[in-house]
């Protein structure tokens, strides 16, 4: 016998966590205890568990890093998703985003991309539910890194505005070590296993870690509708394989919500087509990066100081990764004439190891600038450089092929490193709007001589954002899911998350992500009994989840950064 | 801008594995009439095992050229063990640059580590290293870096059928060098790598002074959003 619950979720980021949370608010605001069950294929993490670390090890434990043909993607991996790793930068997307009309070449006919029903004014009072949630607070420019003011001044010197980034951290809490992505380990940063999903878990919603889903059926046990087939993933202990265990199970539900992710929606539903024969067939197509289109800089640090005025750069490990972006190159293209040519440019810190992705670019050249002697003293300026991320307006150029037997990508080892089953090649605009985005960044830096542009030396996209695959559209013609994100055809069935989002936005997507997943989710409570759940009573009202820290390290803040400044120094 | 470029580790499917064969990577050498190269390199390999100094064989030959490789992508100085202490082979580094590079940042036991899987792709790799190696004079350890550098060029050739296997190798040896990946919590006194880079690691205590606390710019917006 399956097991029964009343909502089944298939994953725990972002989107499946506000889903639960604002279900268990109505299963308890109508006196029910919620009969809702999280699956979540990784394990789960506690703030104690991450390091200030790129060890193989801690990276195998919480990413997945999926190579696919044409990009690399990478995904978070375990209970919170990618929330765990987020750089918690929490923008609303500008109203051109939802109004955009260009699309991927053989993509139907001339038209909005987003359904009628969506737009920047739908969505800003789910925005605001979001950033109450999330705790988003904008930095003072006192709070502002030295990397992103280093940026903003650039701007400010090129005759640009530069904008400063609200972000989901807690800023007093936060001792500004620039180590959110290998997971905050004092839980200054609000991931959702700091607040939606501990929430959830505290009003009675189950969320079982190493849980995969893995095949979609139909079920003819009115009310119930889904029957969902998971295997356990061997996440535990000191050495795990990080491979199905064996053991399966089932479960029975009247509400399937995915929340696997682009990256995990896609090959579930197209693995599940079987016995979901009426999906679009435009499941798996029209997968996206969010337009991200990385470059780094290396400044000149006499320059610095004497041209910006800014004395003792040469410290791009300290403050927070994302602190302020630019707008200037989104403003100035307005309407639907300014289609696929607008981009933001934003000062971002990924990771030291993303250094590896930028052509040193130096005389003389002709000698290998990637690898080798010009690109060691490329990463022996690396305190002199910050990295930029464009978001540009993009064609989602990606498509899902044949799903592997099961997971969303091949996982050959415990290792970080898998095969996903997708294409990803540029088309022509996407890659010009690139273009024009890194000659705009060039153009600004080297401005007075105060920098070199270090181009992404991309044969790949390389990106943390996958958007879409489930695409939400007017019709199944054109995507997977409706504006309430319900699966064209199947009743009961929803891709709530990033796969739904048709777009690249040209802001840092959680926040987009988060905002429709609230207003999704407030449309299913609003029709809740329609599909065997508890009623809406009266005078229902969203809250505000609690914020539930749990285990963490107490954050020692230094007083002073001179004995370290000294010790860098030092080696230099 | 270099022909190839460093994309992170890449994970080879078992199709592209596949054809990474022994017996493709001769057939492809034979095509480009390399073939009776690549034979003549086994026997090549013997004798320059046979001429390493019994203190010099703590490092096999194959872990040698994997050094010696990853010097290549990443070069440093000459030393004789790594920041863990393990054994650098005496000819791996060919001693271009004056600090500390992949090799002395442990990249080899990082091509061995059983969660990035690059054992599956070393024989492969190694046999085409060989064979483009003769075609520059030599193994692979015997070039000067000169030569070792066109070898790499020539493989991380996007034109090169097997260019993901190298660009796998280049990943890993700029994994191992920049994010200390053999070392749990590294930090600049610990990892050469981040010596190299100026960048402290570990930083349990955050830091105090890492803003320039004034405005620097204009902002188009009120809220940080756009309306």
């Amino acid at each position: 016998m399956p097991e029964r619950v009343d909502i089944c979720i298939v994953g725990s980021g972002f989107g499946g966590s506000i889903a639960a949370y604002r279900l268990a608010e109505l299963y308890r605001a109508a006196g029910e205890s919620p009969s809702i069950l999280v699956l979540e294929r990784g394990r789960r993490h506690q703030h104690t568990d991450f390091r200030q670390s790129t060890d193989i090890e801690h990276l195998s434990a919480i990413y997945g890093l999926v190579q696919g043909q044409g990009a690399q993607i990478v995904i978070g991996d375990g209970v919170g998703g990618g929330s765990n790793f987020y750089l918690a930068a929490s923008l609303r997307a500008p109203r051109e985003t939802f109004e955009r009309r260009d699309r991927h070449p053989d993509d139907g006919p001339p038209r909005r991309v987003w359904p009628q029903e969506i737009s920047r004014a739908a969505l800003d009072p789910y925005y605001a539910r979001a950033e109450a949630a999330l705790r988003v607070q904008r930095p003072t420019w006192k709070q502002v890194a030295k990397a992103g003011g280093l940026w903003a001044k650039t701007l400010d010197n090129a005759g640009h505005t530069c904008d400063r980034v609200p972000l989901a951290i807690d800023l007093e809490r936060c001792i500004q070590a620039r180590w959110c992505h290998t997971g905050c380990i004092y839980g200054a940063k609000n991931s959702v296993i700091t607040n939606y999903l501990a929430s959830a878990e505290r009003m009675g919603v189950e969320v079982r870690p190493s849980s995969q889903a893995d095949l979609i059926t139909q079920s003819a046990a009115r009310p119930y509708r889904y029957l969902v087939a998971a295997s356990e993933i061997d996440n535990d202990g000191d050495d795990p394989s990080r491979q199905p265990t064996g053991r399966e199970s089932l479960i029975e539900c009247k509400v399937l919500i995915l929340s696997a992710g682009a990256m995990g929606n896609a090959p579930l539903l197209m693995r599940s087509r079987p016995g979901l024969p009426s999906l679009s067939s435009q499941a798996g197509k029209h997968l996206g990066v969010n337009g991200d289109h990385i470059a780094a800089v290396e400044y000149d640090e006499s320059k610095v100081r004497d041209v910006l005025g800014l004395p003792g750069y040469g410290q791009v490990y300290k403050g927070n990764h994302i602190t302020t972006m630019t707008y200037d190159f989104w403003r100035d293209k307005p309407g639907n004439a300014g289609d696929g040519k607008r981009f933001t440019l934003q000062e971002i810190y990924l990771s030291p190891l993303a250094h590896t992705l930028y052509d040193d670019g130096r005389e003389p050249a002709g000698a290998p600038s990637f690898f080798g002697l010009q690109k060691k003293e490329g990463l022996s300026t690396f305190n002199n450089h910050i990295e930029v991320l464009a978001m540009v307006e993009d064609t989602h150029d990606g498509e899902f092929l044949a799903p592997p037997p099961f997971g969303s990508h091949v996982r050959p080892n415990a290792g970080p490193l898998g095969v996903g089953p997708f294409n990803y090649e540029l088309s022509e605009q996407s890659a010009r709007v690139r273009e024009a985005a890194d000659a705009a960044i060039q153009s600004v830096v080297e401005r007075s001589g105060l920098a070199r542009f270090m181009k992404l030396t991309f044969r790949n996209v390389f990106a943390s954002h996958p958007l879409g695959g489930c695409r939400m559209a007017e019709s199944k013609d054109e995507g997977v899911v409706d504006h309430r994100n319900e699966v064209f055809g199947y009743e009961g069935l929803f891709c709530i998350d990033s796969s739904a989002i048709p777009t690249s936005l040209g802001v840092n997507p959680s926040l987009t992500i988060s905002a429709v997943s609230e207003r999704a989710a407030a449309l299913l409570v609003d029709r809740a009994a329609d599909y065997g759940l508890p009623a809406k009573p009266a005078g229902f009202a969203p809250g505000v989840p609690g914020v539930f820290l749990g285990p963490h390290t107490t954050p020692v803040r230094r007083s002073s950064d001179d004995a370290i400044d000294a010790k860098v120094r030092s080696y230099a | 801008m270099g022909a190839g470029h460093p994309s992170v580790p890449s994970q080879v499917p078992d199709e592209i594995a596949g054809l990474l064969s022994r017996r493709d990577i001769l057939k492809r050498a034979g095509a480009l009439s390399l073939g009776g190269l690549v034979l003549s390199a086994l026997p090549a390999a013997e004798r320059i095992l046979a001429t390493v100094p019994p203190a010099e064989a703590a490092v096999n030959l194959a872990d040698a050229t994997l050094q010696a490789v990853a010097d290549t992508l990443i070069p440093g100085r000459r030393v004789q063990v790594t920041d863990l202490g393990h054994e650098i082979h005496p000819k791996a580094i060919a001693g271009v640059h004056h600090e500390p590079g992949a090799v002395e940042a442990d990249a080899l036991l990082l091509f061995h580590s059983p969660l990035i899987g690059f054992d599956a792709l070393e024989p492969a790799f190694l046999s085409e290293l060989s064979a483009r190696s003769l075609l520059r004079g030599g193994q692979f350890l015997d070039l000067p870096f000169a030569k070792r550098v066109a070898v790499c060029v020539d493989g991380l050739d996007p034109r090169n059928p097997t260019v993901v296997v190298w660009e796998a190798a280049i990943a890993v040896a700029f994994t191992a060098f920049i994010a200390a990946a053999t070392q749990r919590n590294a930090t600049i006194d610990t990892a050469s790598g981040y010596q190299v880079m100026g960048y402290p690691g570990t930083a349990l205590n955050g830091y105090a002074e890492y803003s320039y606390r004034r405005k620097l710019s204009k902002e188009a917006t009120s809220t940080g959003s756009l309306p």
